[in-house]
């Protein structure tokens, strides 16, 4: 069979989508009641649930404490049924320790951590169905249920995925897309400020295309942005109304 | 604004388990619809190319139609097509890229009034399939839902056609909806496109070629090829004459199509059928490969094909294979294998272009062989990319009835494409020739003789020989310089007043134990190699260049014959066979001897064996060697003119000089003129040979090794005699005798390349000499035609011939049995023997054919750097020698290279030839006759080429990356070739063969030496200085030698 064409002539994705559309995002805040803060996120057909607890005391031993800041310990794991194979992967592998520490990178550098020296914020996030861009909906989740948690953030941070296929930047990789093994760019962004958070790809892609498809990424992270907003709002407004003011 | 769906797909993993896989799939509320009538245009963002407005309907194609009249479709009469996703994507599914491609590039082009209307992606076309619909129904459903959402996007103004195949989608939705049509294919033609006769025939083909392909589809049940039947059910079949056995033969210029199956064993003999068996197609053929034994079943007499005549792309062979007219003969399919002959195969892996358009699946490539004859091979390997410009081994692992090529892996690397090495690497490996350096245990077994400890007689082997040392004057005749002789002559006058005449031989069996570690070396390697510029030696060096070979002035074994003539009619009276200790007294060469015959005596200071003596006793061996050769001389004519006598022919002595030329290119090597005492040494060894033959055949009449030479079938003389009557020559093919005389007379005096030509075609007819056990051949099939003998054997070159070493053996077995003895030896049983003798043909034809090949090979290197556009060298005078439809064969005295020359090229004009007789291509026909072929142009003008005709050429090299390179012809004038400079002319004239292979090594030295230059300083001047690396003087001389002596021992092909 001939390989899957990524994006047709007229312009469409697998999925119907055009290069520059994200996915269909749902979000909800505060889906726990037992953790500080939690989350959940679909972004297409990838599901990831976050928790945030925190900050408290340093848990284990105390020679971890920062003096001036605190510690945020972020954990990766995925489900067993999150894949089209059902597959056990074991706590610690490699991807999501790589994963936990991405995490930790982007959510240190926007969570204002010096205003909580010697203490701790965990942030948990599961996936429960991969299909592509697991690493942008887990930050996306985590950002929602970090706010959830009421810890001070320099700003909302959005990531989202970009790809190039045949000279035309994609935003948000599919599974499918993904799987065909073309460049993948992640992409963390703090979009006020337009700061990047964390940028990570780990394809080869020349120099001249790296613009474009950093800009696509960059687009589609503001265009999260706008979503995880309009969710942020929606769940305060809620809030509100349940308090009674 | 997107609408999010989900589909369930269910895939199946390569382990065979099925995976539930979920995929997203949005839906937007408009797409480009792409027509003139849109009511929204700036909602439907139509902004690529629109249908033009001024057709009567829009046809919206079916998914079975995209797939299969796609070439009725790209007709540009047909306008106002509207390509759904849904069948766009089904054609990307089952038919490949390469159609999907030819679709893509239809909608691109802007010629063609069709677009692509994106259904699947539109919110309100969008069909999700139900539960068990199959996916056929789901595609008509989800086409004609498109269609009626665009015929009323349109707001009902242009009718809408949907073609489809499926009388059930006709029926169901034919009259659903006004304004929607649905029609078959042929109705829509039939009623829109009555005028437009081209898309009905090509619609009737297509039709035609479906239901082949639909009945082939279920005889195979969707397999490509049909299963091989059961062991048991084959081996019956044979018996009972229903199917016949045979060796698969794949024509090398029609590897694709045509194959054909030599009969063997009973089968032939129980069945009426005289020819082979054609195979047409890979079908047919079955994944059998050439070289298989296959079992074929005939097909009925209305599906008999005929055999392709013209000549094919790389056509340069000169079996006339061709002649047939294509009238049908038998022709079959293969319906099992009995045995797979499947070797090492050389083979190139594809281009890096080439390996992108075989698809993102990189990691099966299908690579080529070097060998026309055998198909693509599928290999499974990660490095392809790295193994682009390398030749490589492969093997074939197996091929399933699924698999349109067989799978194979990677074994080694050979060396790079072009490469002078990399490329004799290829031609040993392709002719299963191993010649890795001998191993220590095999060494361990050989004599030694250093300077400190020299070889000597043993006391032991004194008594039981015969002792000639000081008794015979031995004396050995060989080319200038040659290492290995083999053979040595005497001849004495005995007491009694009679002759006796010696030949001696080598004993190699002294040294090659029967079943030690040598011997079964020399026996899988069963002869020298010899190359166009090296040559691999079946036994070492230690014994063929020294304990073994007769060297002038030491002691050495030998396997003597000795006859006693009557004095004056040289009658043999008497004749002795026996292990002999010689030593030679003089080792000749063959212009010195040929000197002492003439009687020219100053040659005497070129002997080095007279150079020490004085006066006296240097005049008195003189005279005793000079009357030794000059008896010789009269006993070989003697013993010749008998045999011309009895009936014999004489074809040898010129005709295989002239074979040997048209084998293996190298006529330049022989004298002109050749010398007598060729002719005598030659004569001797036969004569050995001959009485050696009678020998073993009388004592072992089962078990004794004989070479015979079938006699030709007269329907291959047909050619020459045609040809030669062209010329006006009669040759009468009733009987050797009469063929050497006709043959004789047939001599042209303004051109002798004629003469050459017609007995390299008289050779060309004839069939190969054959080494065979006496057990399985009845008597009078031991006759060998050419030499007219009625048994005849290989005695002569023990060194360089493993049957010379069985025949020792014989001999020596059957002295042993003459004195009553018992025989050490347990010889080899009749069937043993008819199997060795199966392998050293093989191999014989293997070494042949890789001297052909290497000869080849160095041709083409000579003539690649040259450009043939200004170097002189490359023009050059042709003889036409045969006839072709759309070409010519011509040979090439100069280089001695045959090959083909087009007079019609690939874009279909002829040539023509203008006032000064150059020539050129134009447009027109070509008309063959039997021994001429006339080209007319258009214009009027007409060229003819005759058999014989001397016409100019011009020598290019074909390159090719995946086979060999092949010598190309052109004909640029229709007269013969005039040297502009009359000086290079007579220098020029003839380029030996040993100058081209010198020049490429040296090029191909020279291009080592500058990659090493700045490495080593000192190793360059030694490369410079002594020069001699990888290859002696030693070797050229030897290789003139041999060359030389094989036309009465090493490839008699007579």
């Amino acid at each position: 069979m001939a390989g899957l064409e990524l994006l047709s002539d007229q312009g469409y994705r697998v999925d119907g989508r055009r290069a520059g559309e994200l996915r269909k995002i749902q979000a909800r805040m505060g889906v726990f009641a037992q953790a500080d803060g939690s989350a959940y996120i679909e972004q297409g057909n990838t599901k990831a649930l976050a928790v945030v607890y925190g900050p408290h005391e340093i848990r284990g031993s105390r020679a971890r404490a920062l003096p001036d800041r605190a510690l945020v310990n972020c954990q990766y794991s995925s489900a067993t049924f999150s894949t089209g194979e059902r597959k056990r992967r074991p706590h610690g592998d490699r991807k999501s320790c790589e994963m936990g520490l991405q995490l930790r990178q982007t959510f240190e550098a926007a969570i204002l951590t010096q205003l909580h020296p010697r203490s701790q914020i965990d942030i948990y996030v599961q996936v429960l169905q991969a299909d592509g861009g697991t690493y942008a909906a887990c930050v996306n989740a985590a950002t929602l249920a970090v706010l959830d948690a009421g810890i001070p953030m320099r700003d909302f941070v959005c990531a989202c995925s970009a790809g190039f296929v045949d000279g035309t930047a994609l935003a948000d990789l599919s599974h499918v897309e993904e799987a065909a093994g073309g460049p993948q760019l992640a992409l963390a962004l703090l979009p006020a400020s337009g700061q990047i958070a964390l940028l990570e790809m780990d394809a080869r892609l020349h120099e001249d295309h790296l613009e474009q498809v950093l800009e696509a990424a960059a687009r589609a992270a503001r265009d999260v942005h706008t979503l995880l907003d309009r969710v942020v709002r929606q769940h305060v407004k809620e809030a509100s109304i349940l308090l009674g003011d | 604004m997107l609408q999010k769906r989900e589909k369930v797909l269910l895939l199946r993993t390569f382990q065979g388990r099925t995976l539930r896989i979920v995929r997203e799939h949005y839906l937007r509320p408009s797409v480009p619809c792409n027509s003139p009538l849109c009511p929204q245009p700036a909602a439907c963002r139509n902004d690529g190319k629109l249908l033009s407005s001024d057709v009567t309907h829009y046809m919206i194609p079916d998914w079975k139609i995209v797939q299969d009249y796609l070439e009725i479709l790209e007709f540009p009469e047909l306008k106002g097509i509207i390509f759904m996703q849904t069948a766009c994507q089904a054609v990307q599914h089952q038919r490949g890229r390469r159609q999907y491609n030819k679709l893509r590039n239809l909608l691109k082009d802007a010629r063609h009034d069709c677009v692509l209307f994106a259904n699947e992606f539109q919110q309100s076309c969008y069909l999700p399939r139900e539960r068990g619909e199959s996916m056929e129904k789901w595609q008509s459903r989800s086409i004609y839902s498109a269609a009626v959402w665009y015929y009323h996007h349109c707001q009902d103004r242009m009718p809408i056609v949907m073609v489809t195949e499926d009388e059930e989608t006709i029926q169901q939705y034919g009259s659903d909806t006004e304004g929607v049509f649905v029609v078959s294919f042929k109705d829509y033609l039939d009623n829109f496109w009555p005028d437009l006769k081209a898309a009905h025939e090509l619609c009737e083909s297509i039709l035609q070629s479906r239901r082949e392909r639909e009945n082939e589809s279920q005889e195979s049940h969707g397999k490509e090829y049909a299963e091989h039947l059961p062991l048991e059910v084959l081996e019956a079949g044979i018996k009972s004459g229903r199917y016949i056995q045979g060796i698969l033969n794949v024509n090398k210029h029609r590897a694709q199509t045509e194959a054909f199956v030599r009969l063997q064993g009973a089968s032939s003999k129980d069945s009426d059928l005289i020819s082979d068996i054609l195979i047409h197609g890979m079908k047919a053929r079955n994944r059998s490969i050439h070289g298989d034994v296959v079992v074929v079943e005939l097909l009925p007499k209305n599906e008999w094909k005929g055999r392709t005549t013209a000549l094919g792309e790389s056509d340069s062979d000169d079996k006339a294979s061709g002649e047939a007219p294509s009238e049908p003969m038998p022709t079959g399919r293969v319906v099992g294998i009995l045995q797979k002959n499947w070797r090492d195969y050389v083979v190139t892996f594809p281009s890096k272009e080439e390996v992108q358009s075989q698809g993102k699946n990189a990691q099966k490539i299908l690579v080529t062989p070097w060998d026309y004859r055998i198909p693509k091979i599928r290999i499974s390997t990660q490095q392809a990319e790295a193994l682009q410009d390398f030749r490589v081994v492969v093997r074939i692992d197996s091929w399933e009835s699924t698999s349109m090529y067989p799978n194979g892996h990677f074994v080694r690397v050979l060396g790079r494409i072009g490469d002078l090495e990399g490329e004799i690497a290829t031609i040993l490996v392709e002719n299963s020739i191993s010649v890795a350096p001998f191993s220590e245990a095999q060494m361990c077994e050989m004599p030694v003789n250093t300077p400190e400890n020299p070889w000597k007689v043993s006391s032991e082997e004194e008594r039981e020989r015969k002792d000639l040392r000081r008794t015979h004057l031995v004396f050995s005749i060989d080319p200038r310089g040659c290492e290995d002789v083999d053979d040595a002559l005497s001849v004495r006058a005995l007491d009694n007043g009679s002759l006796e005449l010696g030949v001696h031989i080598a004993d190699v069996t002294h040294f090659v134990a029967p079943h030690s570690y040598i011997d079964i070396e020399a026996r899988t390697r069963a002869t020298t190699y010899y190359l166009a510029d090296r040559r691999y030696d079946m036994l070492p060096s230690i014994l063929s260049a020294d304990v073994c070979s007769l060297l002038g002035g030491v002691d050495r074994y030998a396997v003597s014959v000795m006859w006693e003539l009557d004095k004056t009619s040289y009658e043999i009276k008497k004749v002795w066979y026996g292990r002999t200790i010689i030593q030679s007294a003089y080792k000749l060469f063959y212009e010195a001897a040929q000197e002492l015959l003439d009687g020219n005596v100053h040659v005497v200071d070129d002997i080095p064996e007279f150079r020490d003596l004085d006066e006296k006793s240097r005049q008195a061996k003189l005279d005793e060697l000079v009357w030794a050769i000059g008896k010789l001389t009269d006993i070989a004519r003697h013993v010749r003119a008998k045999r011309d006598r009895c009936g014999a022919l004489e074809l040898e002595g010129v005709e295989v000089r002239v074979q040997l030329d048209e084998k293996k290119n190298i006529h330049d090597l022989i004298p002109k003129q050749p010398l007598e005492v060729h002719e005598t040494v030659a004569e001797c060894m036969i004569l050995a040979n001959h009485w050696v033959a009678r020998k073993i055949w009388e004592s072992f009449p089962h078990q004794a090794l004989l070479r015979r030479h079938p006699p030709p079938h007269q329907e291959f003389f047909s050619e020459l005699r045609e040809c030669a009557k062209a010329k006006g020559f009669f040759i009468d093919t009733r009987s050797n005798k009469t063929l050497a005389d006709s043959l004789d007379n047939a001599n042209d005096p303004n051109d002798p390349i004629v003469n050459k030509l017609l007995r390299s075609m008289a050779t060309q007819a004839m069939s190969n000499a054959l080494y065979f056990s006496t057990g399985s051949y009845a008597e009078e099939e031991f006759h060998h035609y050419g030499l007219a003998l009625d048994k005849y054997t290989h005695f002569t070159s023990p060194i360089r011939r493993y049957s010379d070493i069985i025949v020792h053996r014989l001999l020596m077995a059957a002295i042993s049995k003459d004195k009553k003895m018992e025989s050490k030896e347990n010889l080899f049983s009749n069937k043993d023997l008819e199997e060795l003798c199966r392998h050293i043909n093989n191999r014989n034809r293997a070494a042949q054919r890789s001297q052909k090949q290497s000869t080849e090979l160095f041709q083409c290197m000579y003539f690649k750097d040259k450009d043939p556009e200004t170097e002189e060298r490359c023009i050059s005078d042709g003889v036409i020698y045969s006839i072709r439809t759309n070409g010519v064969l011509v040979f090439i005295p100069r280089f001695g290279i045959k090959g083909a020359a087009y007079l019609k090229n690939k874009d279909g004009l002829v040539i023509s030839c203008g006032p000064d007789s150059h020539c050129e291509w134009k447009p027109g026909s070509l008309q063959r006759f039997q021994d001429k072929i006339t080209s007319t142009t258009t214009g009027g003008e007409s060229v003819r080429f005759c058999l014989f005709d001397h016409v100019t050429v011009r020598v290019s090299v074909q390159a090719s990356r995946c086979h060999s390179d092949t010598i190309r012809l052109e004909i640029i004038r229709n007269e013969p070739y005039v040297v502009p400079d009359a000086g290079l002319c007579q220098q020029g004239s003839l380029l030996l063969k040993s100058d081209l292979v010198k020049e490429v090594t040296r090029s191909v030295e020279e291009a080592q030496l500058a990659q090493e230059v700045t490495v080593d300083v000192i190793e360059e001047d030694r490369q410079k200085y002594c020069q001699t690396k990888g290859r002696s003087l030693y070797t050229l001389l030897e290789e003139i030698r041999d060359l030389a002596l094989l036309d009465v021992s090493n490839s008699y092909r007579i």
